[in-house]
């Protein structure tokens, strides 16, 4: 097994050795870098093989995959043929049951503690393990094994993150987000449902070219790309200063493209990089096409209240209900006893008054 | 067990049992066994679905508004059309009726999905089926590029752009990491394109790759991403201000032309890569005719794309509605999606409990707990470690669908011979497909086959990519004569709700027939029942032993090598299989 | 610290007898405190629920930012203020101290309790005299100033500090733990506002008992917030 450099297989793809230092200092500008680190990529590039990378399934929809496949820069196509070596991933491979396998345990031999692990999707814990069955036994087991050896893990989306759709209360399957289940190996999150295509491939390039995972947040999150909320990029949010909000679905205010937040946007609790990296090549992102944010990079959006409320219902009670619901409830239940009270309060004081003065003081 | 014969199949488990778990190139998790007989000939085959997420448990008590996002999230490769079928259920249930251009755009965004989804299945998921890539690089590339001229007008096409390509092929393969292509089964007997052949597909699959994401981009403009976008009860969330200040904060004459660009380059990529794709590679096949299973026996479709909004009956339909069963082509049933006696759920083989299994439930009374049990008397291995499923026992998360008590096979194949069989309503159908077959040289017969399964595919690719265009032109027609209406809001406030409802939503999903049934109680969803396409043509045995579509389609298929999978994996990617749609 | 309980008060609380209990700076803070709560309740209603849209071109209105911004200055004002209210419960005299501290272990002080309890029940004839807080009186204000409104001051700047970004005071101290505690950043929204109808409760029946035992109670109440001193009658 031959074990290339980044640099090698540009050039053999025909890329001449001007081009290449473009491509560096390109990528140097598009992560946001200055351009003095053009050669720190150019060398690291020119020295370090194609890293293998595994990509599993467990309990998901397929769209962070759907997804990265959209990347627009670095094309998917360029990103799988060239920078590193997508060895595993069901969704795309020609092989398929113990051909398929065996890929595993090889990569797992030849690249011992080199491979990057990508999951998409999460394990489900109850009857154990078996409500995401791979290749005849839990898929937990398969990913424990494939972590075991693994250089670093990346959670894509929602679902590896934080658990996504089917960790929904209640949580049928217990699905369980990778890092409750992989304690010991360093876990990049990638959340959203899914992630933008380009901060999928912006990070698996952040951590080939610089041979490091990016910087983390507490909550294991990259933070050139989760470092602030919607809300603090979008281009709605002079309408929000001003007090300009779209009341009802198609209104003028809808037309006019006011702010969303009476519409339940959760724009302002929500860490991602849509209303800056925008969506599918920068064409548009949910809140550009009409609908609020849902909150989808968030950790169990799902049982955050609904979508179309500001202030979200609260389901620790029971009840369905809000903070202004039970809130105001007691408050009015306060002020109604206030007053009744005060009313008894007086009438006690009227009937008795004199007495009590009397009687009063021992 | 023995044999026993059903749907006009003789199943016998008695050969060689050979496992493929798990289906790669597919969404989710599959896994299929069959039994060989002594000439490498399938003779039993046993399909399960190896996944569930419980999606119809967790939406019990939320607000219908918001089911559209929670069942979206069923699957990112059919993405959008659950939240479709979803919002149109709650609709039915609560009785709202949506404008005009939110019907148009739910019909474009639909349409988008279909040739974005079809497109990528052909080229990503089925292609590696019939296209050996390892062959390519023997290909010359200047008789490549006469047979992509001969064929097409595609201007990307010189012998220069092919041997580039097997260029940038050969190091790949000649630097020993094949990446998705690893372990492939290149250089089997069973592939049968020529070098050229096949360098020109492998070129496509790339082109493809980079193409795909621009087809989307309409979902994008509509509903803010894809994978994923953005639905709404009553209509769609984008607004329409082609004229005002503040256009620039809705849908507007520079994203109307953004779309136009998109729809017209998606037709072209259609016409004229993916159709003269799917000719050659076929006409290379042909002798190859088997995988019909159901698909000329038992097959329906619940038809979409209305043309006026909020008529959801068979003649405002631009995709066919009805069903077909026991072969018998001359008559087209309706279908009543109400009716309880004729969609109903059995799991006498899946894993899931119900009070009384004997009977099937209708979606509006439909249950879902799960129940995990492999065990049967011909079970091998223990719960957590499957060597070989029982099929005699409960043995996939799939339930069974069945259409008055018969398993159905739904998909593009269904709903272009739904349409062949009606030419008066669908006349562009039968004219593409008797191109098509004219083409090839083919019987129309030879449609009920993995490759006709195939090819249905492209064509309603074609036809959809061209329906775009139309509901494109009528979505500006309608804005010309002053109508900018997106949303119905009446009933947005669930206190105007009835204490109690219920509806049903149905789209044609890529994969086939898709219908969400709800209850609403309350203002809270009671219960929520999808029967999904993958549901029925992955469906597992019912209790009478009937088979499923996927079963059925693998029948009698002989193997080239019976250590490798290559025609059981042809078969079983020509429906296209999504798991995570199965089970849900 | 220390918290007097009754058994040195009986002498005090001789009729007629005045004492100074509330010095400057207590009643100073606990009238800008009320102001500041006041603001922050209402300002903080309109956050979550806004007014009607204002028309104009968005960079000629300011509405929404000038009612954050409202609440923002008055947040400052509530948390520099418990501050240094703090900071007098250490140099004041024993009075100031009653609001940062239970007397739990004091059984005198369960006693009062229940006795206030029944007082308020109508069950007790007689009212008890008291030189600081009443133990049911200092009971809410210690849940619903001293434990809610840090609550309020902890998630209300960890909110803050999301929007003054990385970098900013409160976001190392407060966004940078209090998210992730609480998983994600709707739920501490969600909390801060429940915590915030607390207060509101505690704030209602507060001024209606300082009115209440001001005409009911053999004490002054709100002319001791005013002038600092307990005067008991019979
Ligand atoms: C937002 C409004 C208010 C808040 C948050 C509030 C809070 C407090 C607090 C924390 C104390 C204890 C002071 C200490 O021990 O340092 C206190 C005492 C007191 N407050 Fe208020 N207050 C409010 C409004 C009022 C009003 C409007 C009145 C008069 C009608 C009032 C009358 C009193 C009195 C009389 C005391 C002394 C009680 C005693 O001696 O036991 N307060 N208040
Ligand atoms: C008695 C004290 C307070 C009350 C009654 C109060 C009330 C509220 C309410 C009701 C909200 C709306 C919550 C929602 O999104 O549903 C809110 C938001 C907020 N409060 Fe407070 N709050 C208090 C103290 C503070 C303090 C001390 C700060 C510190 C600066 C603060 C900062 C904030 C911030 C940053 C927000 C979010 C604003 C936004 O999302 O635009 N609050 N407050
Ligand atoms: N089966 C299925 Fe789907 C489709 N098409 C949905 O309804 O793929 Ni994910
Ligand atoms: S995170 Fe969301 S988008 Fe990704 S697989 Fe899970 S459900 Fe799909
Ligand atoms: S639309 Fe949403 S994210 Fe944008 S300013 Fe309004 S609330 Fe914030
Ligand atoms: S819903 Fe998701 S896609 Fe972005 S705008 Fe909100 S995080
Ligand atoms: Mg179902």
């Amino acid at each position: 097994m031959s074990t290339e450099t980044f640099y090698e297989v540009m050039r053999r793809q025909g890329i001449s050795r001007r081009s290449f230092l473009k491509f560096c200092s390109l990528t140097a500008a598009s992560l946001g870098l200055a351009p003095t680190m053009a050669p720190q990529i150019a060398h690291a590039m020119e020295t370090k093989p194609r890293t293998p990378v595994i990509w599993l399934h467990g309990l998901e929809c397929t769209c962070c995959s759907e997804s990265f496949i959209r990347s627009a820069h670095p094309l998917a196509k360029d990103v799988v043929l060239s920078m590193l070596s997508l060895d595993y991933d069901d969704t795309l491979m020609a092989a398929a049951g113990h051909q398929a396998e065996a890929i595993i345990d090889e990569i797992k031999k030849k690249y011992k503690g080199n491979y990057i692990l990508a999951v998409e999707g999460n394990p489900p814990l109850n009857e154990d393990g078996m409500f995401c069955i791979h290749g005849g036994r839990p898929f937990v087991e398969v990913l424990k094994e494939t972590a075991a050896d693994a250089k670093a893990i990346i959670s894509w989306g929602a679902c590896a993150s934080w658990g996504c759709v089917q960790a929904a209360k209640p949580n049928p399957t217990r699905a369980t987000p990778v890092h409750k289940v992989i304690t010991d190996k360093p876990i990049i999150k990638v959340p959203g449902c899914p992630p933008i295509a380009e901060v999928m491939t912006a990070v698996v390039t952040y951590m080939l070219t610089f041979d490091r995972i990016p910087e983390l947040d507490r909550q294991g999150r990259p933070k050139m790309f989760y470092g602030q909320r919607i809300h603090d990029k979008c281009y709605r949010r002079p309408h929000f200063d001003a007090g300009q909000f779209v009341e009802e679905w198609d209104d003028e205010a809808a037309r006019k493209g006011y702010c969303l937040y009476k519409m339940g946007c959760k724009g302002p609790t929500t860490y991602n990089a849509c209303s800056t990296v925008r969506w599918n090549g920068g064409v548009s992102f949910p809140i550009q096409s009409g609908h609020g944010c849902i909150g989808c990079s968030e950790e169990g959006f799902w049982d955050k209240g609904g979508f179309y409320n500001r202030v979200t219902d609260i389901k620790q009670f029971g009840v369905e209900s809000n903070a202004d619901k039970v809130g105001g409830t007691i408050a009015g239940i306060a002020g109604a006893a206030v007053v009744a009270h005060a009313a008894v309060s007086a009438l006690t004081k009227a009937r008795g008054g004199k007495e009590d003065q009397n009687k009063g003081g021992k | 067990m023995s044999a026993y014969e059903t749907q006009g199949f003789k199943l016998d488990n008695s050969g060689k049992r050979v496992v493929v778990d798990p289906v790669c190139r597919i969404e989710g998790h599959l896994r299929v066994e069959v039994n060989l007989d002594s000439n490498n000939v399938i003779r039993n085959a046993v399909s399960t679905g190896t996944m569930w997420r419980g999606l119809e448990v967790i939406l019990k008590g939320r607000d219908p508004r918001d089911a559209w996002a929670f069942t979206e999230r069923i699957c990112g490769v059919c993405t959008g059309t659950h939240a479709l079928t979803s919002v149109r259920a709650v609709e039915d249930a609560l009785d709202i009726q949506i404008p005009e251009n939110a019907n148009t755009i739910r019909n474009l965004m639909q349409l988008n999905l279909y040739v974005h989804d079809h497109l990528v299945h052909f080229y990503h998921l089925h292609a590696l089926d019939w296209v050996d890539v390892v062959s390519a690089l023997k290909a010359d590339p200047k008789k490549t590029s006469e047979l992509a001229q001969s064929i097409s007008s595609w201007p990307l096409s010189s012998p220069g752009y092919f041997r580039d390509v097997q260029n940038r092929l050969k190091k790949f393969v000649e630097s020993g990491q094949l990446g998705p292509f690893s372990n492939g089964y290149w250089g089997s007997p069973a592939y049968k394109l020529p070098p050229e052949a096949n360098l020109m597909a492998v070129t496509h699959y790339l082109e493809a790759l980079d193409f795909q994401k621009e087809i989307v981009k309409v979902h994008t403009i509509f509903g803010g991403k894809n994978p994923h976008p953005n639905w709404l009860v009553g209509g769609v969330p984008c607004a329409i201000n082609v004229n005002d200040t503040g256009a620039v904060g809705a849908i507007n004459m520079e994203r109307l032309n953004l779309i136009k660009s998109i729809i017209d380059r998606s037709k072209e990529f259609v016409e004229q890569v993916y159709i003269p794709d799917l000719l050659a590679i076929a006409s290379f096949y042909k002798g190859w005719g088997y995988g019909g299973g159901l698909s000329s026996k038992n097959f329906m479709s619940y038809g979409d794309i209305p043309q006026r909004a909020n008529d959801y009956t068979a003649s405002n339909l631009l995709l066919p509605r009805g069903a077909v069963i026991n072969g018998d082509l001359s008559k087209i049933h309706e279908i009543d999606l109400r009716n309880p006696d004729e969609i109903q759920e059995f799991v006498n083989h899946s894993w899931y409990k119900y009070a009384d299994e004997s009977k099937g439930l209708h979606p509006w009374d439909g249950v879902t707990e799960a129940n995990y049990h492999p065990e049967g008397p011909n079970f091998k291995g223990t719960r957590t470690r499957i060597e070989a499923l029982d099929e005699s026992a409960k043995y996939s998360w799939i339930k069974a669908p069945r259409w008055k008590g018969n398993a159905m096979e739904v998909g593009p194949l269904s709903r272009m011979v739904l349409g062949y069989l009606q030419p008066k309503q669908y006349p562009i159908i039968k004219d593409t497909i008797d191109g098509v077959l004219h083409k090839l040289d083919l019987p129309v017969t030879a449609l009920f086959s993995t490759l006709g399964r195939t090819a249905a595919r492209g064509i309603e690719a074609l036809y959809c990519a061209d329906l775009q265009v139309q509901q494109f032109d009528k979505l500006m027609a309608n804005l010309k004569a002053g109508d900018t209406s997106t949303a119905n809001v009446d009933k947005w406030d669930p206190s105007k709700w009835p204490a109690e409802a219920k509806g049903v939503g149905f789209t044609e999903a890529p994969r086939g027939a898709l219908g969400h049934w709800i209850k609403v109680k309350d203002t809270k969803i009671d219960n929520y029942q999808c029967v999904v396409p993958t549901t029925w043509n992955g469906s597992p045995r019912d209790a009478k032993g009937q088979i499923g579509a996927f079963e059925a389609s693998l029948m009698n298929t002989p193997l080239a090598k019976a250590d490798q999978p290559l025609e059981i994996l042809r078969t079983l990617h020509s429906f296209d299989p999504c798991l995570a749609c199965s089970t849900h | 610290m220390s918290v007097t309980t009754q058994d040195d008060e009986s002498a005090i609380t001789a009729a007629g007898n005045s004492v100074y209990v509330y010095e400057a700076p207590v009643r100073a803070w606990h009238w800008i405190n009320a102001l500041s709560i006041v603001t922050l309740a209402i300002t903080g209603w309109f956050i979550a629920s806004p007014l009607p849209s204002v028309s104009g071109e968005a960079s000629e209105n300011f509405l929404m930012g000038y009612i954050r911004f409202t609440h923002f200055v008055a947040g400052y004002v509530f948390a520099i203020g418990l501050l240094v209210r703090l900071y007098w419960a250490f140099v004041g005299n024993h009075h100031a101290r009653q609001l940062f501290l239970l007397p739990v272990t004091d059984g005198n002080w369960w006693a009062g309790l229940l006795q206030e309890i029944r007082w308020y029940a109508f069950l007790e004839k007689y009212p008890k005299k008291y030189v600081g807080h009443n133990p049911l009186g200092h009971l809410f204000m210690y849940f619903a100033i001293t434990l809610s409104g840090t609550f309020l001051i902890v998630t209300g700047f960890a909110l803050y500090g999301e929007g003054a970004q990385e970098g900013h005071w409160s976001h190392w101290l407060f966004t940078s733990w209090v998210i992730p505690l609480f998983g994600q950043s709707q739920t501490v929204h969600t909390w801060h506002h429940l915590v915030a109808w607390g207060v509101v409760c505690f704030v209602i029946i507060h001024v209606y008992t300082a009115i209440r035992e001001d005409i009911m109670s053999r004490q002054t109440m709100i002319s001791a917030m005013i002038d600092g001193k307990r005067t008991f009658r019979e």
